[in-house]
């Protein structure tokens, strides 16, 4: 029964990956050139860089979406980590020189982090690598002990996680009155950016982080 | 813009906002908030149902940029009835889930953020006109509802969220190979754009994108033998979580799965796959109903018989594909019948399950005895839910079988009606089994308490709304002929 199971699967992939193969080599020509039309509107986003233009303006709403996303995948830790068991790793013994490493370190990555956020506009970086850049800063000063884990995030935490995802909401709805959900002003927009990517830098390095400090050793 | 404020993007920003409100408050907190919200909601999608029947479906380009470059959302008829039949199955059961969780409190922690995350992806889902947005809808609204099936906690409740973690992701990637194809072979993922050029021309790659997002959405909804994962999952989960998933989750995938088919993929439509669909559809209304039969926890009874009214949506892919019009149009209506009427009555059967768990304090139909003296209404409730399911007039559920009956008969496909009636009958056998059991007197030793009145007037409500439904249909069906083409 496993080995027809088994046998059965191997045929469905490997019928899958000859179908997609033979796909692939007969794609036509794109009949909508989307590049072109970034480029022929880069000058009104905002940005002068088009992957920040297309992620925070042309399909903000899909990063908007996302970063709700984000929250949502970290509740779900929550749900889980409540009754995580007792076998959690507990946090070892600090050692001093990876304290120190983490101590000297930790600032560093903040600062590089604010720099990715800044240089988002115009060349690659931006509020992912940046909050990414956070999160690994509070991986490590956990792993040194430096940081407890949450059991329960408390109100500032609670404040700092929403806040990404309210400043982007805030953001898409003062739109509204300009004509639709998400419409930023030519002369404002590269400021509005800016200030949605500051938030969600902030709550998407938080948010990383939880998903490792909320379900590692729970229990202290 | 007609109204201020425009009920479209409300409609996705409020339930956005009061969920993250309620995890701002802390564990457990929002249920109030989350209750007004719902009910400004209701009335938003009542203002839009309202613009639609005036002026005909619109599309709302979000930035202003207009699609391909930017994000359509687009409002017709079929979108409008799911955002009704949303905010009409969440506002009873918020009022049930604040009283649920009053009585019995485990998993109330994280409920009504991960259920405001929920309903806003639903209204976002229903609104998209874009193949990415729609993935990432998806991403929101199956992270949401695996949350929701782990809240309580425990082994099982685990298990089963983490299966149907796998099963839902397995879906979503499907679905994004789909859409990957689509966009290599094209070069947008708006559904206007695409729509045209799909009719002149589709290579191989385009026919195998449209299998596997079918493939995907089927999977997601459950539809026969992808139904491995729904019973444990909705069967194992906090009543109103139960409620939830059961009426809202799997529609919002069958949606899709009906939008793409009558839309886009329509060129590509064939008898053949539209016959192994309702085939799939037949199966489950069987097979469903049949395990159903067999359960002994009242709430894995239901989860299976949401299983088999599943199967019902699906008959109506071959009563509409390449058929006499007046054949095809009846078979659409009947299966958007067949979704609010089972979204109404199955959310009902859960929350009077759910009463009746408290009640009894355990999840065993053997241990019914005393329920039908002591919560009169909740039993009522669970009857009249049953009525629907069944397809006895004058209920919602009625009216959709009786489309798809007419369907049926003006195409020629008799054998479809075979299928129903015996569904029918089966349905009842399931029902009564929990009836008769429930009309019994208390058993020795056992203890039926009463529960709050808030539960069991919820659940009496989403009952009644199911049997209005038959009643008062006809303005629904209006509403879902905007822009549709006649």
């Amino acid at each position: 029964m496993k080995a027809w199971l088994t046998a059965l699967t191997v045929l469905l992939c490997s019928g899958l990956a000859l179908a997609l193969g033979g796909a692939m080599l007969a794609l036509p020509e794109f009949a909508v050139r989307l590049p072109a039309q970034v480029t022929a509107n880069l000058d009104t986003s905002g940005v002068s860089h088009p992957v920040t233009a297309v992620l925070l303006n042309f399909r903000g709403y899909d990063t908007l979406l996302e970063v709700a996303v984000l929250l949502l995948a970290l509740l779900g830790v929550f749900a889980l980590s409540r009754h995580a068991d007792e076998h959690a790793p507990r946090a070892t013994p600090a050692h001093p020189v990876l304290q120190t490493l983490a101590r000297l370190l930790a600032p560093l990555m903040v600062l590089v982090a604010g720099y990715l956020l800044w240089v988002g506009a115009h060349a690659p970086g931006g509020a992912f690598q940046a909050g990414a850049v956070l999160a690994a800063a509070g991986v490590l000063l956990r792993l040194a002990g430096l940081l407890p884990a949450w059991a329960q995030p408390g109100r500032l935490l609670r404040g700092g996680l929403a806040l990404g995802l309210l400043v982007f909401l805030a953001v898409a709805v003062a739109g509204l009155p300009q004509g639709s959900l998400l419409h930023y002003p030519v002369s404002m927009a590269g400021a509005l950016i800016l200030l949605v990517e500051a938030g969600l830098t902030l709550s998407i390095g938080l948010t990383l982080a939880g998903l490792y400090l909320a379900s590692a050793g729970a229990k202290r | 813009m007609t109204d201020f404020p425009d009920p479209l993007p409300w409609l996705i920003v409020l339930p956005l906002l009061w969920g993250t409100l309620a995890f701002l408050l802390g564990p457990g907190r929002g249920g109030r908030l989350a209750i007004a919200a719902i009910a400004l909601q209701g009335v938003l999608a009542l203002q839009l149902a309202g613009q639609l029947l005036d002026d005909g479906s619109r599309v709302y380009a979000v930035g202003g940029w207009g699609a391909p470059l930017g994000i359509d959302l687009m409002a017709d008829g079929l979108a409008a009835v799911m955002l009704l039949l949303t905010q009409a199955v969440a506002l009873p059961l918020a009022v049930f889930a604040r009283g649920y969780f009053a009585a019995s409190p485990k998993g109330r922690e994280l409920f009504w953020p991960l259920t405001g995350f929920l309903l806003a992806a639903l209204n976002a889902l229903f609104v998209s006109a874009d193949l990415f947005n729609i993935y990432v809808t998806l991403e929101l609204l199956g992270l949401a509802a695996v949350g929701l099936v782990a809240i309580a906690g425990g082994r099982q409740p685990v298990t089963a969220a983490m299966r149907y973690l796998f099963a839902t992701l397995l879906g979503s990637g499907a679905y994004l190979l789909g859409v990957a194809l689509i966009y290599g072979s094209y070069g947008s993922v708006s559904l206007a754009v695409l729509t045209p050029l799909l009719t002149s021309e589709a290579p191989l790659a385009v026919t195998l994108a449209a299998a596997l997002i079918l493939t995907g959405l089927l999977l997601k909804t459950a539809l026969f033998p992808f139904h491995f994962w729904l019973p444990p999952a909705h069967g194992g989960a906090p009543a109103p979580v139960s409620a939830l998933l059961s009426a809202l989750v799997i529609k919002a995938s069958f949606y899709l799965v009906l939008r793409l088919w009558l839309e886009l993929f329509a060129p590509l439509a064939t008898v053949a796959a539209a016959q192994l669909i309702g085939a799939l559809g037949a199966a489950a209304i069987l097979w469903g109903s049949w395990l159903a039969l067999t359960q002994t926890r009242l709430k894995m009874l239901v989860a299976y018989s949401t299983v088999a009214q599943v199967g019902y949506l699906f008959l109506l892919f071959p009563l509409a594909t390449l058929v006499p019009l007046g054949a095809a149009d009846s078979a659409v209506q009947g299966g958007v019948m067949q979704a609010v009427a089972h979204g109404l009555a199955k959310a009902a059967m859960f929350a009077a399950a759910g009463s009746m768990i408290v009640a009894t304090g355990r999840d065993d139909i053997g241990r019914l005895g005393g329920v039908g003296a002591r919560l009169p209404l909740t039993l009522f409730s669970f009857g009249l839910a049953g009525v629907t399911l069944m397809g006895l007039p004058p209920s919602g559920g009625f009216s959709a079988k009786w489309l798809l009956l007419m369907a049926a008969l003006e195409s020629g496909q008799w054998w479809w009606v075979a299928v129903m009636i015996a569904g029918g009958l089966l349905t009842a056998a399931y029902v009564f089994k929990v009836l008769r059991r429930a009309f019994l007197p208390v058993a020795e030793g056992d203890r039926v308490t009463r529960v709050p009145r808030t539960l069991e007037f919820s659940a009496f409500a989403l009952a009644l709304a199911a049997i209005l439904l038959g009643l008062f249909g006809a303005p629904l069906l209006e509403l879902l002929a905007v822009g549709r083409a006649a």
